[in-house]
């Protein structure tokens, strides 16, 4: 019947043609410019001007702008210009500084902090900051009514707080402990005048905080972006940038279209977007490229208290098969650098002379065999004492990595005689079963400080009900940790840091994988622009654009 | 007619309230609660701040989740009466002013891309009856499959890398539903403006529903078309176009109508692919959120203003077997 | 010479058998099915049949403790005078990987390319036909037998019957499947047959308004009135006369089923409740493929190439059937 040839014909012809326009779509890879062909004046390096706006993308919304309740590092990133806090991180030394603060002094018995404040430092509605504020802001993040208990919860030694006058008050903790000058430091002053009327956690000025930072709050357009304006007053070293504005893209392809559009000035990037995406002459002339480390580190964490895990020697054996030279290199692009212990690796505790233990799977092979893993029964799976050697491993959605470092894993593991099942559970039931410590192996990621304390992850005290989900109890570690807290000697404390550093990497009670690079992009017309190696690592305080190259100004009033 | 709508309107109380007591359990049941993701959270599972069980404890009660689920669910239909749907756990705001800000704009999404769908797919699900095996009736029924295989999400890909500028061409925009410096323009520019933020997103919601309400289209007709009545109506004399429009289609329509009622939910709805690759805060993704989060007042809002929709569009729907064909008695 | 009747179901096979293109739709069906079947003897990296050193062995058949962790190739190359191994046309497994040949485009070594781990994405294909035809059979298998029992028995006794099992339809429709998934995923292991069950269990409402509507069409007709006249039960009346009827769109909403099962799948597999990795499926390449959307075309073409197919088989397939039970188009 000629309609079944006609149709057999046109599926044909259909298949044929969408196969065939495929590949010429994928051949056009090169990146190139064809905007803006426009010349570019050389950048004349000299004095920085004000104005222009800088445009960043923002992966997430925030929650909420209130920094005491807000949960996520999004409103870090907005919060950072805009809210201060007595004391700061220099971002080049990393050492803690003044800020709001002009100086503070310390009691000998480490549980009284004074503080003098500045006298020349206004809210953004020209009221004076004074020590009530700070106080208040203190009161606010004790208070069991107010939605922080995660933020309160490093307040656990501090007490209580007392104004001495409008430019003095006095912190009183419990017990001496190292970072509570870090923790006091970095309470958000908030503007008591603002927030003392209402319900804190649901305040109007949640969505339009008022502070006492270089840039000010303009507008949040929900869904869309948030927008800071320079604060012309400020006490400080101002910004020469007139508006610093986050937009909301989700979608990290259509983030990068709207850089190459001009629509985004600075942004960060996937590694498949770095290496495939940005490569070429025409977007180096358009865009700056940075990388930095992220105060971040990937890892795979072992529940000591399964039969397999139990036994270090089985943990160096699964660490010698975990190929992280390999995963870095071809799925990372090489962006990252393995970690051996719980420290930022670029801090002044992590020690670089431990070498990572190495991917020799011949060697994993004799550990498992020596420690008494060995196929008794010949069904091609290890055993001991009757226990087939087979556990599942944890892991979320959308975190590619560690679902590629699953099913890589599952397969050489069972090249040795270990049989892994992949469990993939969405984020909420996957918090609540490494909560429960009903998981064998998980995949999981810390954010960390430049310097903290290992109490919360290490301690054997945590591993029922706090964060040390894996069960690590080591006595030499315990006592490292206690003595840590009360060591304020920088030097010394770092040293017995140092040892946890080893017992960690002896221990293998993670199989530490790496700490990610960051790479970003900034529009070329940005200059000053370098990345730090610190929390926020950008610093667009100090980036201004000559005055022949701005997009952006005052007259263009839209957001 | 009347009693029969009244006696809907009537049970859809008590079903409403079967539809949001179950919710209300059933969300509650899976794992992972509004308390435990008090922790910050940053990308690919990074977390920063330690968990202890108390600080789960002290947000519980905050948000009166240690109450137990009864009691808890009457609280929240006591609150309901005032239409007070509480306030989200994610960010301390009202739920309904959540919603109502993302209505408008899923409501511009759905309404126009399913007005699109049934005003381009039902003629060719006629088109394709009355010309059966014709060559014409295969190409479009392939291009049709082809279009529905391909993955929105591809699609949505393809339209930003080539026709949003940045690489290729510069034709249309591919960030939310308005530009930029929208305040500043003139009434026509503004309806403009709108007009052309919205082509992208809406062809990728409409080409995937061709094929199917095409293909209901298409069967409702082959169907009428060969009934005893059609044949009548030709041996009367009656025109083609006549027969099919007056006398077949109005027979084929039934499977169309059923699938209508879903239109007045599907305002709540939306495309969560769709909304993140084009940025446009829409319900769509207000609802994944919340479920991922646990965002249970949030939750609750869209279920039951949803299910009240879908309520309404059902009892329309049954009105129209009505209206549509007389010999339907829905007694 | 008597004649005796054929029975209903070999009736409809001959009117089936003769229209070319529902049986070219069969035909697809099938090889589908069987390639699903006899994935392992298509992709593999063990031979089917070996002669080493003088013995045979069939390592795709057997495993050999001997050649458990051996790479065959390797093995190749010390082969002797008289040995030969025949490997399968696809000389990889699903989750065999190589990091150096990761998204490779198809090329002579891999026809249809490699994922981001330099798995063989034919390979993953082929295997992943299983995951997909049998997930669309089971949850379009489950939601059309409730939907059409529920929906026929409403549309047909209408009044009180109706009431009662409309309002049912109304609480599933809004029923949160999501949580149910979610709950699913976290107390049972992980399988994605579980999933299939509960989207089955839950997704019914669609195809039981569509049959109740067609029912409600159908009722008032005269070979209804003269079924009864003639004596017919009321069960006989809904399952042999009716129902025949009412099966177009039915079918319609089976073919785009199991098509939607599929993107279902792939989404469900974007949000982590697909099959657990390392399952190849199609769904699964679907999801991964996002993120390479910039340049691996592939990992997107192949799986819609896949999907076009199967729809295209099925409604082919659906639509003949259709054809063949309606006795109007008798050839």
């Amino acid at each position: 019947m000629s309609s079944s040839r006609n149709f057999s014909r046109v599926i044909v012809l259909g298949v044929a043609i969408v196969l065939l326009i495929l590949p010429v779509l994928g051949c056009r890879r090169e990146a190139d410019d064809r905007q803006g062909q426009r010349p570019v004046p050389a950048t004349t390096p000299g004095e920085p001007v004000d104005g222009d706006w800088l445009i960043r993308r923002m992966p997430a919304e925030p929650q909420t702008l209130n920094p005491i309740t807000a949960r996520d590092m999004y409103e870090r990133v907005v919060n950072e210009y805009v809210y201060e806090s007595l004391l700061d991180r220099n971002k080049e030394t990393l050492e803690i500084e003044p800020q709001l603060a002009e100086s503070y002094t310390i009691s000998d018995d480490h549980l009284e902090y004074t503080f003098t404040l500045r006298r020349d430092v206004r809210f953004h509605d020209g009221t004076p900051l004074t020590a009530h504020d700070i106080a208040f802001s203190f009161d606010r993040i004790k208070d069991p009514l107010v939605d922080a208990a995660h933020l309160r919860n490093y307040y656990r030694d501090v007490e209580s707080v007392e104004v001495l006058d409008d430019y003095n008050l006095r912190f009183t903790c419990t017990e001496p402990y190292w970072l509570a000058l870090e923790a006091i430091g970095g309470i958000p002053a908030i503007p008591k005048h603002v927030f003392e009327e209402g319900d804190f956690n649901k305040h109007a000025n949640n969505r339009a905080p008022v502070g006492s930072g270089a840039y000010k709050f303009v507008a949040w357009e929900t869904g869309r972006e948030i927008v800071l304006e320079r604060n012309d007053r400020y006490w400080g070293t101002r910004g020469h940038l007139d508006r610093i504005i986050f937009k909301l893209v989700l979608d990290d392809t259509a983030a990068l279209q709207l850089f190459k559009r001009g629509e985004i000035g600075a942004m960060g990037l996937t590694p498949e977007q770095w290496v495939r995406q940005t490569g070429g002459a025409e977007f180096d002339r358009r865009a700056r490229r940075l990388t930095y480390d992220q105060l971040a580190y990937y890892y795979i964490g072992w529940n000591m208290r399964r039969p397999f895990f139990s036994d270090k020697m089985v943990r160096r054996a699964l660490t010698h098969l975990v190929n992280r030279e390999g995963m870095l290199e071809n799925l990372r692009y090489g962006f990252g650098k393995i970690v051996t212990g719980g420290f930022y690796i670029n801090g002044p505790v992590y020690d670089h002379s431990i070498e990572p233990w190495r991917h020799e799977p011949a060697e994993a092979e004799r550990l498992l065999s020596e420690a008494g893993w060995i196929d008794h029964d010949g069904d091609g799976i290890r055993d001991k004492d009757g226990v087939p050697f087979r556990f599942e491993f944890l892991i979320t959605p959308r975190a590619t990595f560690a679902e590629q470092l699953a099913t890589i894993l599952k397969e050489d593991l069972k090249g040795v005689g270990i049989e892994m099942d992949i469990r993939q559970l969405e984020w909420a039931t996957f918090e609540q079963q490494v909560d429960d410590r009903k998981f064998d192996a998980v995949a999981m990621a810390w954010s960390l400080p430049v310097e903290g304390d290992p109490y919360q992850l290490w301690h054997s005290s945590q591993a029922e009900k706090g964060s040390n989900y894996v069960g690590f109890i080591n006595a030499e570690a315990d006592e490292i940790i206690e003595k840590g807290r009360r060591e304020f000697d920088a030097e010394k404390r770092r040293a017995m840091y140092r040892r946890l550093h080893a017992i960690q990497h002896e221990e293998q009670p993670y199989t530490f994988l790496f700490c990610p690079e960051a790479l970003v992009v900034v529009d070329r017309r940005f200059e000053n622009v370098r990345a730090y190696q610190s929390q926020l690592a950008l610093e667009p305080l100090e980036w201004y654009v000559p005055t022949a190259r701005q997009k952006y100004g005052r007259e263009n009033d839209a957001p | 007619m009347r009693v029969y709508i009244a006696r809907r309107l009537l049970l859809a109380v008590p079903t409403l309230l079967g539809i949001t007591a179950i919710t209300f359990v059933i969300i509650q049941l899976a794992p992972g609660s509004p308390a435990a993701m008090a922790v910050r959270l940053g990308g690919e599972g990074v977390r920063s701040d330690a968990i202890a069980q108390e600080i789960v404890e002290q947000t519980k009660k905050l948000y009166g989740l240690d109450k137990p689920i009864p009691v808890q669910y009457v609280l929240w239909l006591k609150r309901l009466v005032t239409f007070d749907f509480g306030t989200s756990y994610k960010d301390q705001r009202n739920v309904l002013e959540k919603i109502a800000e993302r209505l408008p704009v899923s409501l511009q999404l759905s309404l126009t891309s399913i007005f699109l769908v049934y005003l381009i797919a039902i003629p060719i699900g006629v088109y394709s009856s009355t010309h059966q095996h014709s060559l014409s009736d295969n190409v479009i029924t392939v291009s049709l499959f082809i279009l529905y295989s391909l993955p929105n999400f591809w699609v949505a890909t393809l339209f930003i890398m080539f026709l949003g500028g940045g690489d290729f061409l510069n034709v249309f925009p591919i960030y939310g539903l308005v530009s930029d410096n929208y305040a500043q323009l003139t009434f026509w520019a503004k309806v403009g403006d709108r007009l052309w933020h919205l082509v992208l997103p809406i062809t990728c919601l409409t080409y995937g529903g061709l094929a199917s309400i095409s293909r209901f289209g298409r069967v409702g007709m082959l169907e009428a078309i060969r009934q005893d009545y059609v044949r009548t109506a030709r041996a009367k004399g009656l025109s083609e176009k006549v027969v099919i429009f007056k006398h077949a289609f109005r027979n084929s329509i039934i499977p169309i109508v059923t699938l209508l009622a879903t239109l007045l939910p599907a305002m709540l709805g939306g495309s969560v692919i769709i909304e993140s690759i084009f940025s446009i805060p829409g319900m769509g993704q207000l609802a994944f959120e919340s479920i991922l989060s646990r965002d249970y007042p949030v939750i609750m809002g869209i279920t039951t203003i949803s299910a009240l929709l879908t309520l309404i569009g059902i009892l329309l729907a049954d009105v129209c077997y009505a209206l549509v064909d007389p010999r339907i008695s829905l007694e | 010479m008597k004649r005796t009747s054929q029975g209903y179901w070999a009736i409809t096979w001959r009117q089936f058998r003769k229209r070319q293109l529902p049986m070219r739709g069969l035909v697809l069906v099938v090889l589908l099915g069987l390639v699903a079947l006899l994935a392992p003897l298509l992709a593999n990296n063990r031979p089917l049949i070996m002669r080493y050193q003088g013995t045979y062995y069939f390592p795709v058949f057997r495993e050999h403790p001997r050649f458990r962790n051996v790479d065959f190739d390797e093995l190749a190359a010390t082969f002797e005078k008289g040995d030969f191994a025949v490997f399968p046309p696809v000389p990889y497994t699903p989750t065999q990987y190589d990091l150096t040949e990761h998204l490779q485009e198809p090329s002579k070594k891999h026809l249809l390319g490699t994922d981001d781990r330099g798995r063989d994405v034919l390979s993953r294909m082929i295997y992943g036909t299983r995951i997909s035809l049998s997930v669309g059979f089971v949850a379009v298998g489950i939601y059309i037998a409730i939907g059409t029992v529920l929906g026929a028995i409403a549309g047909y006794y209408a009044g009180k019957v109706d009431m009662i099992i409309s309002r049912f339809i109304e609480i599933m429709i809004c029923f949160p499947t999501f949580f149910l998934i979610i709950a699913v995923i976290a107390f049972l292991p992980p399988s994605i047959y579980n999933i299939m069950i509960v989207i089955g269990i839950t997704g019914w409402t669609r195809v039981a308004r569509l049959v109740r509507g067609e029912f409600f069409r159908l009722k008032g007709q005269d070979f209804v009135t003269s079924a009864r006249g003639l004596g017919a039960t009321h069960f006989g009346i809904i399952f042999r006369h009716v129902l025949r009827n009412a099966l177009g769109p039915v079918f319609v909403s089976a073919t785009f089923g199991v098509a939607g099962a599929i993107l279902t799948e792939s989404a469900l597999s974007f949000l982590g409740f697909g099959v657990p990795p390392p399952t190849p499926s199609w769904g699964d390449i679907l999801s991964q493929s996002r993120q390479y959307i910039e340049f691996a075309w592939w990992l997107t073409v192949f799986p819609g190439a896949a999907i076009f197919l199967t729809i295209t088989a099925y409604n082919l397939v659906g639509e003949g059937l259709r054809d063949a039970i309606d006795p109007r188009l008798r050839q």
